[in-house]
């Protein structure tokens, strides 16, 4: 080693470390994100299922959607927002449940993800 | 070391590509293949439902390919590739309905030619739903 590269092997230890770090925290990142993406998708289902049921109101879907994401991602999505319609499709009359939240910044990209989900399902009618 | 000098520049650059856009890539198509699980998981559930509620299995099949389309629409995908198979002897009370949806997730997109976009992910979801056991029709 001559002196021209004196201490170029700790830089690129630095630099290669913190390379790593880099990627294994945006890989954390975006299991979390996956994650919170899935439990939207839940809650809008559990909304949605809870809405059709004979004698509930769109008020019972909003809350189940939002004790949905509470149980499963209380911490990690922030700015929750549930919608409820209904409608009809093609003769059947339907409830749609459409729930938005932000996952909480962190990681080396603390950017607030935004995700959103709908649900779509055919209300009972009595037998 | 004169003529190696903006060598490391150059090899950083080449090294960084190589791993950056597979990584890119891999990202992409995990999205992808998350949003085909959750439609297909959520279409085989609604189908089932639906399927279950069904007078017949003529209005069964129809209900439950209506259902798995509005829930591939919901994730904003497309529903004509899905298969949706319903398997139900007869919709007696008590009985069993068994829907299965799958998918095809293309995980090397090809920009502006989606129809070459190869090779392709089959996505398989099964959901078993049972008939109304008090249901007021057979």
């Amino acid at each position: 080693m001559n002196g021209a590269e004196r201490g170029s092997a700790v830089l690129e230890t630095v630099a290669s470390i913190s390379m790593v770090l880099l990627l294994a925290l945006g890989a954390i990142e975006v299991a979390f994100a996956l994650y919170a993406r899935n439990v939207l998708a839940a809650s809008a289902h559990e909304g949605a299922r809870a809405a059709i049921e004979l004698g509930r109101s769109p008020e019972d879907a909003v809350a189940v959607a939002g004790a949905t994401v509470r149980r499963a991602a209380g911490g990690l999505v922030s700015d929750l927002d549930i919608s409820v319609a209904t409608g009809a499709v093609n003769g059947r009359s339907v409830v749609r449940v459409h729930v938005t939240g932000s996952l909480k910044p962190f990681g080396p990209v603390p950017l607030p993800m935004r995700f959103s989900n709908t649900a779509t399902s055919t209300r009972q009618t009595g037998l | 070391m004169g003529d190696e000098r903006g060598q490391a520049l150059i090899e950083t650059l080449l090294v960084g590509l190589v791993l950056i856009v597979p990584l890119v890539w891999v990202l992409g198509a995990l999205a992808d293949l998350h949003s085909g699980a959750l439609a297909a998981t959520a279409a085989a559930r609604e189908a089932g439902f639906e399927a279950a509620r069904s007078g017949s299995l003529t209005t069964a099949q129809a209900s439950a390919d209506a259902a798995a389309d509005q829930a591939f629409a919901d994730q904003g995908l497309s529903p004509e590739r899905a298969e949706v198979r319903l398997s139900a002897s007869r919709l007696e009370r008590g009985g069993v309905v068994e829907v299965e949806v799958a998918y095809p997730v293309a995980v090397m997109r090809i920009p502006l030619l989606e129809a070459a976009s190869q090779p392709v992910v089959w996505i398989n979801a099964r959901h078993v739903a049972r008939v109304d056991p008090y249901r007021s029709r057979p």
